[in-house]
């Protein structure tokens, strides 16, 4: 049969951000896929070296749009052990309530494209609504809705409002009576099994060849996450578990994005009866005349995604040397989706796309 | 285990705690050997291959960070960071993705963004950027606001055009 090649995005219908895929199609087989970043390319990385430690928070949460608080939470982290910052008890428990917030929005996000993709549009309108149930929250504490530059160097920028936390109990109880109805319509739907099941098939050998972290690696069997092996915030205080499946297809990385959502809930609730009083910040330096030492760090965090992390590289002034961000989504994005996509059909391009999670601004930077 | 990189290799310094991170410095003859021993020994993730322009010295330093994803818990905590120092102009370098897969699309984001050519990569392609530079945008003595004025300057605003002003 004749080979025919395709252009996939960025302007296509079932193509989710700024991204482009380059397929060799025989009938409707893909032979071979190349992915081509770059449509969202804004050099970040060297504006951040323009620009004063505290100057480069409203950057760093562009990076990533769907969730901005983990790039806050990297750069605040590396700041502080390069600065040598302590932060308070209180502060670290916060980070983690809101974080873990941060990735059920983030989550809900990720259902609302799946879902929609699939022609689910009934569950992909309720993951959206809950999504902005969360972004009420947000709203509430920090004052904007998707880019919140909440975290900070030394702690969070301002404690809780009085009875947020009750307003968190409530807005998760929602969420949570909910969740029978998204399994009856969704995740326990034939129709969802017969699309997603076997498709896009990584096995563990191969994920770990090509660098892949998150939930992508923990679909097929690895029970590896950033938050047990290298706590961070208040992650070691309380008991959670890590969610595993083991085909590596699409139909199990959705599955493992639901219970992860689930334990981040059951975490916040515990986070919140755990939370200690105190002080929810620690003074820093003057921004304007804040040099710190040259040093260098290279911090790592799971984010939604899986590994995040940010190589900081300080030469004693006011403003960083060099920033390099390591996300998810490279990998992902760009060795892995053009294995995946292998003697796929042409129908499910955006299926596994979406199951990877990939998002183009954290791949272009 | 730094105890035992040095033993192994020649010319190499290690530094760090010892628990979450140990940085290597080394020769750029020994990166790759160094590369290939870390990933038998268990450390298979390649998370990030970093530059950083060191322009005082006239060298460009390169970083990679390993991990480890099936190692037990001490391990599972350590990040490797090999440095090694190239000089700055006609930068060249062995590229890694015979050892690590994912370590092709850092390589071609370094060629273009530090101009640094990786020997015996596949296909050596730009990645993000669509237009030629004299200076590889991401080196200190790129000024981008020069070059923004350079550029957007030239293009007459719509209003000039129409006689408007």
């Amino acid at each position: 049969m004749r080979e025919l090649e395709l252009y996939f995005g960025p302007q296509h219908l079932g193509m989710v951000g700024n991204f482009s895929i380059t397929l060799q199609v025989e009938g409707d087989r893909i032979v071979k896929a190349t992915a081509n970043p770059g449509f969202l390319h804004r050099g970040f990385e060297k504006l951040m070296e323009q620009r004063t430690w505290i100057q480069n928070f409203p950057l760093v949460c562009r990076i990533n749009v769907v969730e901005p608080d983990h790039m806050e939470l990297m750069y605040a982290m590396a700041v502080e052990k390069l600065a040598g910052i302590e932060v308070p008890e209180r502060a670290q428990f916060i980070r983690s309530i809101y974080l873990e917030l941060a990735r059920v929005g983030s989550h809900l996000f990720g259902l609302w494209a799946y879902a929609n993709m699939l022609g689910f549009d009934t569950v992909a309108n309720w993951a959206m609504y809950h999504r902005d149930l969360i972004l009420d929250l947000f709203e509430e504490l920090t004052g904007g809705r998707v880019y919140h530059i909440y975290l900070w160097p030394g702690g969070v920028r301002r404690d809780f409002p009085e009875g947020f936390e009750d307003r968190i109990r409530s807005t998760l109880h929602t969420i949570g009576s909910c969740v029978p109805d998204y399994d009856d319509t969704f995740f326990h739907n034939r129709l969802f099994y017969e699309r997603a099941h076997e498709v896009g098939k990584l096995s563990l050998e191969e994920a770990c060849r090509m660098g892949a972290v998150g939930q992508v690696l923990r679909a097929t069997g690895m029970k590896k996450d950033i938050r047990k092996t290298e706590p961070y915030a208040a992650y070691d205080q309380v008991d959670w578990e890590i969610p595993v499946r083991t085909d590596g297809d699409a139909y199990s990385r959705i599955w493992v994005v639901r219970d992860e959502m689930i334990e981040s809930v059951h975490m916040i609730f515990k986070l919140l009866d755990k939370l200690p009083k105190g002080e929810a910040y620690q003074r820093i330096p003057n921004p304007f005349k804040w040099k710190i030492p040259e040093n260098e760090v290279y911090v790592r965090c799971e984010s939604s995604r899986g590994e995040l992390g940010l190589y900081l590289v300080s030469e004693g002034g006011d403003k960083p040397c060099r920033a390099h961000f390591r996300t998810p989504s490279y990998s992902h994005g760009l060795t892995i989706l053009e294995k995946a996509l292998e003697n796929e059909s042409i129908a499910d391009v955006g299926n596994i796309m979406i199951s990877l999670y990939i998002t183009a601004p954290e791949i272009d930077r | 285990m730094q105890y035992e990189l040095r033993s192994m290799f020649e010319g190499i310094s290690t530094e760090g705690d010892g628990e979450t991170r140990v940085t290597v410095k080394c020769r750029k003859e020994t990166v790759i050997t160094m590369l290939s021993f870390l990933k038998k020994t268990g450390f298979d993730h390649l998370a990030l291959i970093s530059c950083v322009d060191r322009i005082n010295n006239n060298e460009l330093e390169l970083v990679y960070i390993l991990s480890s994803y099936g190692g037990d818990a001490a391990m599972q905590k350590l990040n490797i960071l090999v440095k090694t120092r190239i000089p700055r102009e006609n930068p060249q370098f062995y590229t890694a993705t015979e050892i690590f897969r994912n370590a092709s699309p850092y390589e071609r984001e370094l060629h273009e963004l530090f101009g640094i050519f990786f020997r015996g990569h596949p296909g050596l392609t730009p990645l993000f950027l669509e237009r030629e530079y004299d200076i590889p945008p991401f080196r200190k003595d790129f000024d981008t606001r020069k070059y923004v004025k350079d550029v957007f300057d030239q293009i007459p605003f719509v209003d000039d055009k129409k006689g408007r002003t």
